[in-house]
């Protein structure tokens, strides 16, 4: 995998959260994630296929995406239910389109974000690359994004989805 | 004045209604849609004035939405609020016929601007 995909997802992230919640975040750890699930409670996972094959999860704690839910629909949650799930995964589409703009040589296409609640999850990546986690630190709690691309692949947004399943 | 928006995620229509709602365009005129589909069967059927449509959507996209509104209205301003920045993309749907382009994610005054351009001033 080509490490420099990461810069884009990570400034991707921050613009995000400060334009639309007004939010600043701080990036605290880069590492590459061996283990499957997911690091957070609240995981939104969306692929990218173009030149390659990627995917993107963005997996927040519950405390941070509730305040991402209250911020954007200024209304105060305590559960997950399907307005967290809805404002969490339209994060996670801004955050991938707003990478894959800063890619557009790869031609990149987004797949529509699915989200899955809680940590005994299994996501794998298309190709089993190992992908690379960046923790940040918000105001709110911690969240994180693992970005994962196979550049030995490129092909449709149904074979991403069959290459990232969610066990 | 009669909205039609088209996004498959409530929350942004939220934010775009809240918006909307700032400029005096009452709730009622705000008629939602959760892709191209559903929203060209509601323009098939009721007079709009303004269309804001997102272009990633399942069932339609915004973008096939888009053609098929041209195809039988050339003069309804459209405003496409989307993820797709890529120059590529916004020379796609200027093809397709789009009015105006907003990039996500946007601060509301930014939303606001877009809006105030195509809706007349005392709605």
């Amino acid at each position: 995998m080509d490490v420099s995909f990461i810069n884009h997802f990570i400034e991707s992230t921050a613009n995000v959260f400060n334009t639309m919640l007004d939010c600043p975040v701080t990036r605290k750890s880069l590492a590459l994630k061996n283990k499957n699930e997911p690091t957070h409670e609240v995981s939104a996972i969306i692929g990218l296929s173009g030149k390659h094959v990627g995917s993107l999860v963005f997996s927040l704690s519950r405390p941070v995406a509730f305040k991402c839910a209250e911020r954007l629909l200024l209304v105060s949650y305590n559960e997950v239910n399907a307005e967290v799930v809805d404002a969490v995964g339209e994060l996670s589409n801004m955050i991938a389109g707003g990478a894959k703009a800063q890619m557009p040589d790869l031609n990149l296409s987004l797949g529509l974000p699915n989200v899955v609640v809680g940590k005994n999850q299994q996501i794998y990546f298309p190709g089993d690359v190992t992908p690379i986690s960046v923790g940040f630190q918000t105001p709110w709690g911690e969240m994180a994004i693992d970005v994962g691309f196979d550049t030995r692949l490129g092909g449709d947004l149904a074979s991403v989805s069959r290459k990232a399943a969610v066990c | 004045m009669r909205i039609l928006l088209v996004d498959d995620s409530g929350t942004m229509r939220a934010i775009q209604k809240r918006c909307l709602a700032k400029l005096g365009i009452v709730a009622e005129n705000v008629i939602e849609a959760e892709n191209g589909q559903v929203a060209f069967d509601k323009f098939s059927s009721e007079p709009f004035d303004l269309i804001m449509t997102d272009w990633n959507m399942p069932v339609m996209d915004g973008l096939t939405f888009l053609k098929k509104i041209r195809s039988v209205n050339t003069q309804i301003p459209v405003i496409m609020v989307t993820t797709e920045a890529e120059r590529t993309r916004v020379v796609t749907a200027i093809e397709a016929g789009v009015s105006d382009y907003l990039v996500k994610p946007f601060t509301t005054e930014a939303l606001n601007v877009k809006i105030e351009k195509w809706v007349p001033s005392g709605v």
